[in-house]
């Protein structure tokens, strides 16, 4: 009972804060804003909408505000994740008491089997995924997330094989590396940083929006790099 | 020219690669953080005479300002940056003998992106980018205060992340609100527009956005996770955290109010919480035995101070609190360094456990007394010009509010000289504990005595020749209440 | 319902943030705690993406070079929230290794009963 008087004075609450948030000035749609939305100068996603594919190529316009025009906080969220995975690894790696070995149950041949089997295709799918991120939903992340889902399914089906972490290591380092340097070509080349500099190619093919397939594709392996080493830390297989 | 975008992208890229040097070989990392934080101190100190002419407005991705992400190196932006790799250079040459167990190789990745976080926060222009940058250093600093894997370390880094999330999603929401109200993330863009949107809504995106940042920022209702946090760190981890993390919190407060909004109404209220923060913080610190706690709760006190500085909304008022930020982030640091191998000696960290160190580790022991002096504000260290710059402030205003507050944040300073002065009492005049360990007579190594001593003789020149940092404190604090020509340099018209 | 129907999803993204927070608040158990945590995370992106819709908006890719701009919904949330959501993973995971070690020293998960230091 005092349960569900909480929850309904949160639902008011909510209903409160949110009523003030609505109405005509507020969001996309609102009528200020609604007003503007003809001019490109004020209104951000209108004119990424409108001039995103001729300025980069890409026909997925978010993957041109993730990877060009906002993609210094794509630099930040990579190595925010990049935190995350070496945090987690000294949160764990100070661990005295070893977690007790439970002898696990050998997978049945057809688990066993079947994961092999699948993992090269999600890997592929990932690949994929992020290979063609600036032209279809997805991306670097989502990519990313799916190859890492792989790394998973070998954790949970395939008992006993062991995932390499400093093959995980080699990966996130280089990757992020390149990330960086790809970044520090656009400055050196025309003065500003993540500079989309090569060449735009036709639009909506696999060869266009110039970096930005290059920087998804970093992007794909660090962030699977990245969870792959996150599951092998917390599935205490790594040292 | 170089452009002030390297102070993130380089110790970012050092970052990536740090892993890859220690499998190649096992004690290169160690280096890395140092020879990152070199760079970033020797770029921001050359590129800060140009930002005192005029700031530096770094796009990216080569669009102009309000559609990508850009940088402001500004007079303020570019202090605390070379503040921030000060410390962080210091800090990085005494973590290299300091760390010693545990992950070694992560620890200095993660202590150099916590400084990339706050360098981050300090120069970028755009909102959610310093949400970004934000959490960079909250999370590299969940991770650090976990450190040693001790059971009071874990808890306080679990802690610390709950209380941390919190004030992220809340920073978030704030956001949304922004970018739902005016279509724009740069912050310059919405200073420019700021007036076109009902103040109700204004209020409640800013009242959002304050609480997030204000965690981070240690003010009084919201810094229950920062003693646990800061004493519970690896001594060299909660010098940066006391010395430099929450000033970066406090600057992200410092920017919305003042750059975003010019919200000056809510000043005399934020000026309160700032006397409370302060007494309650100095009180705390004074009935504490256990040393680091002690320095944190301290902390808290200045942070008051620094507050309440900001809150006069002077052109004084506001460069007494960034000199109180330099006094404070490098006594404090300081103080966090030297007690690092104390502690370690002594192994204990009871306040009385450092009686008679005088004798036994002198110079250390000469260099903790100079920061507790500087932190009192005895002359002539650099704490005694700071706290006189705000007293002056303060009556400058001609306000009795602000007068009255003065006299109570007074109070707190006689506070804080009555515990300080009670620990270099037993430092000096107290017979060592008879069962004093025989390695307590040790000095710390060259790498601990080096960082040490070149803040003390820091603390010694700024006290004595304040001049040295006024001229770069004036138009920081002209860049923070100046927000025509903030939006003139960004905007470009 | 009329009063409601421009607003229910901001209704909604709120409603989970409060949810998230009494959660946060309100239960001892620490892996519940960071269940709250999960919850205000989602909520907030949520609201952001809802803050970049408009009635009827389609995705922003250009599929096919016909496509029109118009009609296409702000993409600039949901680049932000592409962030967010990783950053809250971030979180969620150093947050959960965290619990980990927590119930490696003191065998309970229940926060009136982890008092090392005092709450």
């Amino acid at each position: 009972m005092r349960r569900l008087i909480s929850l309904s004075l949160l639902l008011i609450v909510a209903l409160g804060i949110s009523l003030c948030f609505s109405g005509a000035y507020f969001g996309a749609e609102g009528a200020n804003r609604a007003g503007k939305l003809a001019q490109d100068r004020v209104n951000f996603g209108q004119r990424y909408n409108s001039r995103g594919l001729e300025e980069n190529g890409a026909g997925n316009i978010v993957a041109s505000v993730v990877v060009n025009y906002r993609g210094f906080d794509t630099l930040g969220e990579v190595t925010v994740l990049f935190i995350a995975a070496v945090g987690l690894a000294v949160v764990l790696s100070t661990r005295r008491e070893k977690p007790a070995r439970v002898r696990a149950e050998p997978a049945s041949l057809v688990v066993f089997t079947g994961c092999r089997f699948l993992f090269p295709l999600i890997l592929l799918l990932g690949s994929y995924i992020f290979i063609h991120g600036h032209l279809t939903p997805g991306g670097g992340f989502q990519g990313g997330a799916v190859v890492a889902s792989g790394f998973l399914l070998v954790y949970l089906g395939c008992r006993g094989k062991g995932l390499r972490s400093a093959g995980f290591t080699v990966t996130e380092s280089l990757s992020g590396l390149a990330f960086v340097v790809l970044a520090l070509v656009g400055l050196a080349v025309g003065g500003s940083l993540l500079l989309n500099f090569l060449p735009k190619g036709s639009a909506l093919t696999l060869f266009s929006g110039g970096v930005i397939p290059i920087i998804y594709v970093a992007i794909g392996l660090k962030v699977g790099s990245e969870l792959g080493s996150i599951i092998a830390n917390l599935s205490g297989e790594a040292p | 020219m170089v452009s002030p975008i390297l102070l993130i992208a380089v110790p970012l890229g050092l970052a990536f690669i740090t892993p890859l040097l220690g499998l190649a070989r096992k004690g290169a990392p160690r280096y890395v953080p140092a020879v990152a934080m070199l760079f970033n101190l020797l770029v921001s100190v050359s590129l800060l005479p140009d930002a005192l002419r005029a700031p530096i407005v770094v796009r990216t991705a080569g669009w102009a300002p309000p559609f990508s992400i850009h940088l402001v190196a500004g007079p303020l932006g570019l202090l605390l940056s070379s503040l921030i790799a000060l410390i962080g250079l210091l800090v990085a040459v005494y973590g290299m003998d300091y760390i010693r167990e545990g992950a070694t190789t992560r620890y200095h990745v993660l202590s150099i992106l916590i400084l990339v976080g706050a360098t981050g926060v300090v120069l970028t222009g755009d909102v959610f980018n310093l949400f970004v940058f934000f959490e960079i250093l909250c999370i590299s600093s969940y991770a650090l205060v976990a450190y040693w894997g001790d059971s009071a370390s874990v808890e306080a880094g679990a802690k610390y992340l709950i209380q941390g999330a919190i004030g992220s999603s809340f920073v978030l929401i704030g956001i949304g609100l922004l970018y739902g109200a005016f279509g724009a993330l740069s912050m310059a863009d919405i200073a420019a527009n700021v007036s076109s949107v009902s103040s109700f809504r204004l209020f409640v995106s800013l009242a959002f956005l304050i609480t997030g940042f204000g965690v981070e920022a240690a003010v009084f209702p919201l810094n229950a996770w920062l003693p646990d946090a800061h004493s519970s760190a690896p001594s060299s981890i909660s010098a940066i955290l006391s010395g430099i993390a929450i000033k970066a919190g406090i600057y992200a407060v410092a920017r919305v109010v003042y750059t975003i909004y010019g919200a000056q109404s809510i000043l005399p209220f934020v000026a309160l919480l700032s006397v409370a923060t302060l007494l309650i913080g100095e009180m705390c610190a004074f009935s504490q035995n256990d040393i680091k706690r002690l320095l944190a709760y301290s902390s808290i006190g200045q942070m008051g101070l620094i507050v309440f500085g900001l809150a006069m909304a002077s052109a004084t008022g506001v460069s007494a609190a960034l000199f109180v930020v330099i006094s404070h982030a490098l006594a404090k640091a300081l103080l966090f360094l030297a007690s690092g191998y104390m502690i370690l000696r002594t192994g204990s960290r009871e306040v009385s456990s450092l009686n008679g160190m005088g004798t036994r580790m002198p110079l250390t022991s000469l260099c903790f007394t100079v920061g507790a002096f500087s932190l009192v504000g005895l002359p002539p260290f650099v704490g005694f010009a700071s706290k006189f710059m705000i007293v002056r402030a303060a009556l400058e205003t001609a306000d009795t509010f602000f007068v009255v507050l003065l006299a109570i944040a007074l109070i707190g300073t006689v506070i804080e000289g009555a515990y300080f002065l009670r620990i270099v009492q037993g430092l000096y005049f107290k017979p060592a504990p008879q069962q004093a360990r025989e390695e307590t007579r040790k000095e710390p190594p060259l790498s601990a005595l080096v960082p040490v001593g070149v803040l003390a003789a820091l603390i010694v020149a700024v006290g004595l020749y304040p001049g040295l940092v006024e001229r770069a404190l004036g138009a920081a604090a002209n860049d923070l209440l100046d927000r025509d020509s903030y939006v003139q340099n960004v905007m470009g018209d | 319902m009329s009063l409601l129907s421009p607003s229910i999803h901001y209704v909604g993204c709120f409603s989970l943030v409060l949810i998230g927070l009494y959660v946060v608040l309100v239960k001892p158990n620490l892996i519940k705690v960071i269940i709250g945590i999960n919850l205000m995370d989602t909520g907030v992106n949520l609201f952001l993406v809802t803050v970049g819709y408009i009635q009827g908006g389609t995705a922003p890719i250009f599929s096919e070079a016909a496509r029109q701009p118009e009609g296409m919904v702000d993409p600039v949330p949901q680049a932000l929230v592409l962030t967010a959501i990783v950053i809250g993973v971030s979180v969620l995971a150093l947050a959960l290794a965290l619990t980990i070690r927590v119930y490696g020293h003191y065998g309970t998960l229940d926060l009136r009963k982890i008092k090392g230091l005092r709450w």
